[in-house]
């Protein structure tokens, strides 16, 4: 196996919300180091500060100290355009929500991030399809988001995330709003999605059996890691194919 | 974000919300609406009255009287002390005022300023009656026929210089003189009968002679003294003029040396003999309005009222740009209104799409693009706003010009000119307007912080 690359460090990250007489630290002093290729389930009790730790790790939310470092480079004392710059193009996300554009039709939600980035109009169409069909949604392109069902909504929000072929994916609760079935089969695609395009993915999610597949798991508590275990990729591999195989 | 994805996301949720758009554009479009219906009415009025003015008139020429009275209102508060050299005229209300008449004399004095062409007297003549064999009698009045007027003929033309008895007939006269058509009138006569004035002389030495009850023998023998008539040949048929001055659509034109020789006959022995309210001065290269400019100086330095024909138009279109103002003025309140319309709706619009401006801006859309996203938005509301106010304009303006035409009797010209320019100008004045409106929710849009925006379930 050859060496780990590191992807995302942070560095000693403190998340102050509030002012004065109200702080809440949300974010205490937090270090972690996650790899690229990794699959990182962070978990903890609601409250514990999950998201907040994504949000910085992304660059959408700012902490009070520390910092982030992206394939060594300083997230945080990047400039706006270079950081936008950067969200467009490294980065992705996928929300417990979906928040997916119910009016617009399929090609339209997934070929957001292409016209943010100023992908040519020309390459879109390919790409938009490419994606849509790495999720089984071919077929809907031309339909409007409305009329998907919630599985298929989230694996709508998936495709837009991938479309770009970024290198994290921040997974924010992806399959909260799902039954159990419906979100099996997205954290299946997510891993999928891991193996073939090798991007990195970062899940926050309650969900132990998830966890458990993820080659890293991150456990906070009140703002700070109180767990941290690593694993090898291989096994979630294995586990979801035996997984598929089971439900036929 | 490429400019072109902006608009065309800006466009698409703007159809995403249809009622509300067409709504507020709506508001945007009863401005667009009035403005387009005043821009062009006063476009028409503007094209009437230069059409009337270019019609009647001789650029080159100047219109001198010796009294301000012809051209201008005069104060008939205070009695007038009786000047035998003057003439008189009706004006306003009944009320008599005299004026002051040119004579031979000043016609001399005129004639001989540098730069001046020619003079020809401005005479009409009031006739007693008119009438054709076996047929009714018509009062009536012949004005002098002016080269510059360009009137619309029914039949036979105009020849080169009128004169010789010649006459052009108004079309009101053709039925009631017996004509079955235009074509028939040509070439036939009419007799014009008019009166001596010192018939009323003539009258007062008969009444001081025979007392107060003149028999009605001798007032028949008295009236056919006074009474005199010629002969005139139809050369041409007026068509019901349509530019002329206001007043003007029966009279009955004949060449200067006919109406002055009849007006003459008509004034011989009175004060007003050989006296004109005003006659017309022909300038050397008056067409170039500083030659036409300095003998205006020239006359007015020597105490004579000189009016150019542009001194008229100007005048007139003061009139009408007075009144575009007060309804432009309305249409402006309508589009302020409409602005507050806009500003309403664009928050809307950033408050419903907070969740999807948060994701834009997580997956690294730029705060400029963000508001020109909504500032787009904005526009598009403008642009159909304004599209849709003049469209209708159009529309409802062509469909009602005949209408207004006919009400207005204004023949071929239509009250509403439609300026494809100024449309095109006042639908972007209205974008601008819309995306002014747009700049405080646009911004409001940009400062959104995603993670507040995620969080809004
Ligand atoms: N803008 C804010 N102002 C004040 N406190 C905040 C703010 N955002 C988050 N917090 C607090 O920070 C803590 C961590 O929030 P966070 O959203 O990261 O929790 P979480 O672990 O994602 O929880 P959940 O599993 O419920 O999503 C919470 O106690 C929350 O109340
Ligand atoms: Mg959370």
């Amino acid at each position: 196996m050859p060496k780990e690359v590191v992807l995302i460090e942070v560095k000693g990250v403190t998340k102050i919300y509030g002012k004065k007489d109200n702080l809440f630290i949300a974010l205490k002093d937090v270090n972690l180091i996650i790899p690229e290729g990794a699959t990182v389930a962070i978990t903890g009790k609601s409250g514990s500060g999950k998201s907040t730790l994504m949000h910085v790790m992304s660059g959408i939310d700012h902490p009070n100290d520390g910092q982030v470092l992206i394939s060594g480079k300083d997230l945080h004392s990047m400039k706006r355009k270079e950081m936008d710059k950067f969200r467009a193009e490294e980065m992705s996300f996928i929300f417990q929500a979906f928040f997916v554009e119910a009016n617009q039709t399929c090609y339209q939600n997934v070929a957001l991030p292409l016209e943010i980035a100023e992908i040519p109009l020309r390459r879109r169409r390919t790409l938009v399809e490419k994606a849509l069909g790495r999720v089984e949604l071919g077929d809907k392109i031309d339909s409007k988001a409305r009329d998907l069902s919630g599985g298929q909504k989230q694996r709508l929000a998936i495709a837009r995330a991938i479309v770009n072929q970024p290198k994290i994916i921040f997974a924010d609760e992806p399959t909260g709003n799902l039954d159990s079935v419906t979100g099996d089969r997205i954290v299946d695609l997510l891993f999928e999605l891991n193996k073939t395009l090798g991007c990195t993915i970062c899940i926050v999610t309650h969900d132990e059996e998830l966890a458990k597949r993820c080659s890293m798991k991150v456990v906070i508590k009140d703002g700070e890691i109180i767990d941290l275990i690593q694993r090898k990729a291989v096994k979630t591999v294995t586990k979801s194919s035996t997984k598929k195989a089971k439900k036929k | 974000m490429k400019v072109i994805d902006t608009l065309r996301r800006s466009n698409r949720s703007l159809l995403s919300a249809k009622a509300r758009t067409i709504l507020t554009a709506l508001a945007i479009g009863v401005g667009a609406f009035a403005l387009t219906l005043t821009l062009s009415a006063s476009n028409g009025a503007e094209r009437f009255v230069n059409q009337i003015v270019s019609d009647n008139f001789d650029p080159a020429e100047l219109i001198v009287s010796a009294d301000e009275a012809v051209f201008n209102r005069v104060d008939t508060s205070k009695p007038q002390e009786y000047d035998e050299s003057f003439g008189e005229i009706a004006s306003q209300a009944g009320a008599t005022t005299q004026i002051k008449q040119i004579d031979a004399e000043d016609i001399e004095k005129i004639s001989q300023v540098d730069g001046v062409d020619s003079v020809r007297e401005g005479v009409s003549v009031s006739l007693k009656y008119l009438t054709r064999e076996g047929q009714k009698k018509y009062v009536g009045v012949v004005g002098t026929f002016s080269p510059y007027q360009k009137p619309d003929l029914l039949a036979g033309e105009i020849p080169e210089s009128l004169g010789n008895r010649q006459i052009l007939l108004p079309e009101g006269y053709l039925s009631s003189l017996g004509f079955v058509n235009p074509e028939d009138a040509v070439g036939k006569t009419v007799r014009l009968v008019m009166n001596k004035s010192t018939g009323s002389s003539l009258l007062a030495q008969a009444q001081s002679e025979q007392g107060i009850n003149i028999s009605q023998e001798s007032l028949m023998e008295f009236q056919k003294e006074v009474e005199f008539s010629e002969d005139f040949t139809i050369v041409a048929v007026l068509k019901k003029p349509v530019t002329s001055q206001p007043g003007t659509e029966l009279y009955m034109y004949a060449g200067i040396e006919d109406t002055k020789r009849l007006n003459d006959i008509i004034k011989e022995g009175t004060p007003g003999f050989q006296k004109y309210s005003y006659i017309f001065v022909r300038v050397k290269d008056g067409e170039n309005e500083s030659k036409l400019i300095e003998v205006q100086n020239k006359l007015k330095d020597m105490g004579y009222e000189a009016q150019s024909v542009k001194d008229t138009q100007e005048f007139l279109n003061q009139i009408i740009g007075v009144l575009r103002g007060i309804v432009i003025t309305f249409g402006l309140i309508a589009l302020i209104a409409s602005v507050f319309g806009v500003i309403n709706t664009m928050y809307i619009s950033v408050l419903q799409r907070t969740r999807e401006i948060g994701l834009m801006k997580a997956l690294g859309m730029r705060k400029r693009d963000v508001g020109r996203l909504f500032r787009f938005e904005a526009a598009w509301i403008g642009f159909i706003g304004g599209a849709i106010g003049s469209l209708l304009a159009f529309v409802i303006g062509s469909l009602m010009n005949p209408w207004i035409t006919k009400k207005l009797e204004l023949g071929d010209d239509s009250l509403l000119v439609f300026d494809i320019k100024q449309i095109v100008v006042l639908i972007f004045l209205l974008v601008l307007v819309a995306i002014f409106a747009g700049l405080l929710p646009a911004r409001k849009a940009t400062k959104l912080d995603p993670i507040e925006a995620l969080r809004t379930e």
